[in-house]
């Protein structure tokens, strides 16, 4: 055993234009260790990873891998003294299979011909390694983003020979696929690799992290046991006490905004990967908001968009009610006159036109209501876009700025606000909290909340049970396209996701 | 905990130096900025004949804004398809049809100006609502789809004209045009304002109205910006999209009616090229071949700059070759200058 860590990061900083993201941090890194780095979007994480894996120069402060100071000019560089990053934004070429890209910029020749064959099989071979079955042969892009991950996971494991670092690789997995990734970093860490582990869930922490330091405004704000209660991390991410994540139900139930009865949806078109609605049975009452559980490929996602007429062409069979009265869902026009409205999952790509201004993108599905004779009208726009800003608390409170520019927790507020300005009796929501920072989750779940006392219909479905289970009334599982089991609120985690994930097997044609 | 709180209020907030705002402001009226140095080019680069600048000479001003007028026309049409993340390339040939078509109609059909004038602008918006509906229908690239459009209309054009120019007399009788048409080729007020200088201005305000002050305005910029979020916030994106080459159909029948009046003849092989000189000027307006976002003013100064530059460079004798280098450089700063603005937005390349 040397002394010197793995990786030792002293007194970095830097800033862009007047912003100083990073203002001294030290961090360091042991062989073998799971290191989880926790912090509020902006907090400096993503810069102090940039740093390390030479993406971005830091203005001071200085690496030190096993005790020897380094400069890394470019990715290349971090790459080639072990150092591979597994980024938010995956950097994989949606337009070839995920053979190509486990090997993309390595790829094996035979005579200076590309050797698919072995290509293929090694990388079969190295996605079984860390516990995953999948068709190579398949595009990257016709891949549902979780399958994407786990791509991108195998790919910087190739080359990952001593310092890992993971953003949020978790966001899109689901339970029992993170937990198999968790298998597979502690096995990496058992042959001495050294792991950085950024989330934004921090009941993922105490599972496979064996240290924790928090960054808050570009410093580290301290560090802290992975068994140190929830509320303990919580202060030290928001620097204060957080008085309750999830906010108290209203209770009292009234009429059934959405009933379904063995509700089947048959899509003209078969799709790869896209499991379409095949026997779901569900209601959803005003005031009341319902949680869609399940796992990767059962069918949340395609039954949320199916609901709002976003599934493409096809037909409903059995039965769907919206209000007690039969409704034909099969166009986003339809959806939208019986009342619904839809929150992607898949903000950046279907929620916002994030070059717009928050004010335009707020109005943008009730233009019909600022625009009378179909002149849009600056002041209604204005008065309907302040009020939005307002309710949902979005930061800072300024219309006039581009949409992108703001933090992804009031992003996410931004792309709420807009559906709920539509003023919907049934309100369906994919992931509402993706890729948002524990302060803001908390504003977003008391404004779920707030509507459905309000006496709005919600179902939310999403991949973080414990979310599900703070906030929801009752639960509904799908597994494979049906509703499989339904539980009452205050349900426990373990009973909901057996029943999840009980074999797959029965529900495959 | 004051502090705390404080620091996670000011956390989210990207600050915005000054310095960022006034490039930002400058590559959005890149086009007026360059309409103003090509015009303060034109004035020190000018031929002087009696101590009078030849560039600023009512008559060649009047020359500048008559020769942009076609073009022009075509390119505030072009505006809304490119804003949509489009692309129309069967506007010149379009407008050459349409010359074709308003010459034949009037001297060989005999009909009169208003049905005429109609039956052209009907013709031109239903030819390019056609290469909407084909290219959302069967989910086909506009590129293609108007490429398509280019070879259709180029095609009918010289199968109706079989080929020759169909020249326009003016007159009372059968085979001749009525004496009003040719009023597009005058100018007006004192013989300083041309006719068609005077329809590209009242497209333009149109357009502009559209755009900036219609739900179809709103709708378009949403369409390009995000397709998937227009389509999921309830809006007909197929509708504006098939819309917008409407609109550019109509605007290269008024060019070609224009053409047509302007020299008094209607050819199928006239208008050619127009696509690209109509793409260059909304590009140089500063408007995103991305989609998503641009501007009818700039269009409009970016015609007029193009139009400017053509004649600076004609007034010396520059020949054509140098003219067309020169015009390929300011497309590519423009560019340059766009994907700047990108960068610096923090979304992508």
């Amino acid at each position: 055993m040397s002394a010197a860590p793995l990786l030792a990061m002293r007194g970095v900083a830097k800033s862009f234009g007047g912003a100083q993201a990073l203002r001294g941090v030290d961090f360091d890194l042991q062989r073998g260790e799971v290191h989880a780095l926790l912090g509020e979007n902006g907090a400096g994480k993503s810069t102090l990873m940039n740093v390390l894996s030479g993406v971005i120069q830091p203005d001071e402060g200085e690496i030190l891998i096993d005790g020897a100071a380094l400069r890394f000019e470019d990715p290349r560089a971090a790459q080639a003294a072990g150092v591979a990053t597994i980024f938010q934004e995956l950097d994989l070429v949606p337009s070839l299979d995920v053979a190509a890209n486990l090997f993309l910029g390595r790829e094996l020749t035979r005579g200076g011909v590309l050797d698919r064959f072995a290509m293929r099989r090694q990388a079969k071979l190295r996605l079984a390694e860390i516990g995953f079955d999948m068709d190579v042969d398949q595009l990257v892009g016709d891949l549902p983003v979780g399958r994407r991950q786990i791509v991108a996971i195998a790919k910087a494991l190739a080359y990952a020979s001593r310092i890992l670092v993971m953003d949020e690789p978790t966001a899109a997995l689901t339970a029992s696929e993170a937990e198999r990734l968790f298998a597979v970093m502690r096995d990496l860490a058992g042959r001495g690799v050294g792991i950085v582990y950024i989330s934004h869930r921090l009941e993922e922490v105490p599972r496979v992290a064996d240290r924790v330091t928090v960054l808050r405004d570009g410093k580290v704000a301290g560090a802290a046991s992975p068994s140190a209660p929830q509320s303990e991390l919580v202060a030290l991410l928001v620097g204060r006490p957080l008085a309750e994540l999830y906010p108290r139900r209203s209770g009292g139930r009234a009429r059934r905004v959405l009933r379904l009865e063995q509700a089947r949806y048959q899509p003209r078109r078969r799709r790869a990967g896209w499991r379409a609605p095949q026997g779901v049975s569900l209601e959803v009452h005003a005031g009341e908001v319902v949680g869609l559980a399940g796992i990767m490929g059962a069918g949340r996602t395609e039954l949320l968009s199916t609901l709002y007429g976003a599934g493409g062409p096809g037909a409903w069979s059995g039965t769907v009610e919206i209000d007690g009265k039969p409704a034909r869902l099969t166009s986003i026009a339809a959806a939208r006159r019986a009342g619904l409205a839809f929150v992607t999952d898949d903000r950046r790509g279907g929620g916002l036109m994030l070059r717009d201004s928050v004010g335009r993108n707020l109005v943008a599905s009730v233009l019909r209501r600022v625009s009378p004779f179909f002149l849009m009208s600056k002041a209604r726009e204005a008065r309907l876009a302040g009020e939005a800003i307002a309710a949902f608390d979005v930061r800072p409170p300024r219309p006039d700025l581009a949409v992108g520019a703001l933090s992804g927790g009031n992003q996410q507020k931004v792309v709420l606000a807009k559906e709920v300005l539509g003023e919907p009796r049934l309100l369906l929501l994919d992931e509402p909290t993706r890729g948002v920072d524990v302060g803001a989750k908390g504003e977003i779940y008391a404004r779920i909340r707030a509507l459905a006392a309000q006496g709005v219909g919600v179902l939310v479905a999403s991949s973080e049970m414990p979310e599900l289970i703070g906030l929801c009334d009752r639960i509904v599982v799908l597994r494979g396209g049906r509703s499989v089991a339904e539980f009452p609120a205050g349900a426990e985690e373990r009973d909901i996701l057996e029943a999840a994930e009980a074999s797959q097997d029965e529900d495959d044609e | 905990m004051n502090d705390a709180a404080t620091a996670l209020k000011s956390a989210p907030a990207r600050p915005a130096p000054r310095r960022l705002d006034f490039f930002a402001v400058a590559v959005r009226f890149q086009s007026v900025i360059g309409l103003i140095l090509v015009a303060i080019g034109g004035v020190i680069f000018s031929p002087r004949r009696h101590g009078s600048i030849l560039f600023l000479a009512p008559d060649n001003i009047a020359n500048i804004v008559r020769a942009i007028s076609e073009t022009g026309i075509i390119a505030v049409g072009m505006t809304f398809v490119i804003i949509t993340a489009g692309i129309d390339l069967s506007v010149g040939a379009l407008l050459s049809l349409s010359s074709v078509l308003t010459a034949t109609i009037m001297t060989t059909w005999g009909w009169g100006l208003v049905p005429t004038l109609l039956f052209v602008l009907i013709c031109g918006a239903a030819f390019g609502a056609t290469q909407g509906v084909i290219s959302t229908k069967f989910r086909l690239e506009p590129f293609i789809v108007t490429l398509a459009g280019l070879q259709t209309a180029r095609g009918l054009a010289l199968v109706i004209s079989g080929n020759q120019y169909i020249n326009i007399s003016y007159g009372d009788g059968p085979g001749l045009a009525p004496p009003i048409f040719s009023v597009l080729g005058d100018r007006l007020f004192n013989n300083t304002v041309p006719v068609a200088t005077l329809v590209f201005v009242v497209v333009a305000i149109v357009a502009t109205f559209v755009l900036n002050l219609t739900r179809f305005g709103r709708y378009v910029f949403a369409v390009g910006g995000n397709e998937r979020a227009a389509r999921l916030s309830g809006m007909p994106v197929t509708l504006v999209k098939i819309s917008v080459y409407a609109i550019t159909g109509l605007v290269s029948a008024i060019a070609g009616v224009v053409h047509a009046g302007q020299f008094n003849f209607g050819s199928a092989n006239d208008g050619t090229g127009y696509e690209l000189t109509a793409i260059a000027a909304v590009v140089i307006g500063g408007t995103s071949l991305f989609g998503g976002s641009g501007s009818m003013i700039g269009t409009v100064a970016g015609a007029v700059m193009l139009g400017a530059l053509a004649n600076v460079l004609q007034l010396n004798n520059i020949n054509a070759a140098l003219q067309l280098l020169a015009t390929g450089a300011i497309i590519v700063l423009a560019a340059v200058l766009q994907s700047l603005v990108r960068r610096r937005e923090g979304l992508g390349r």
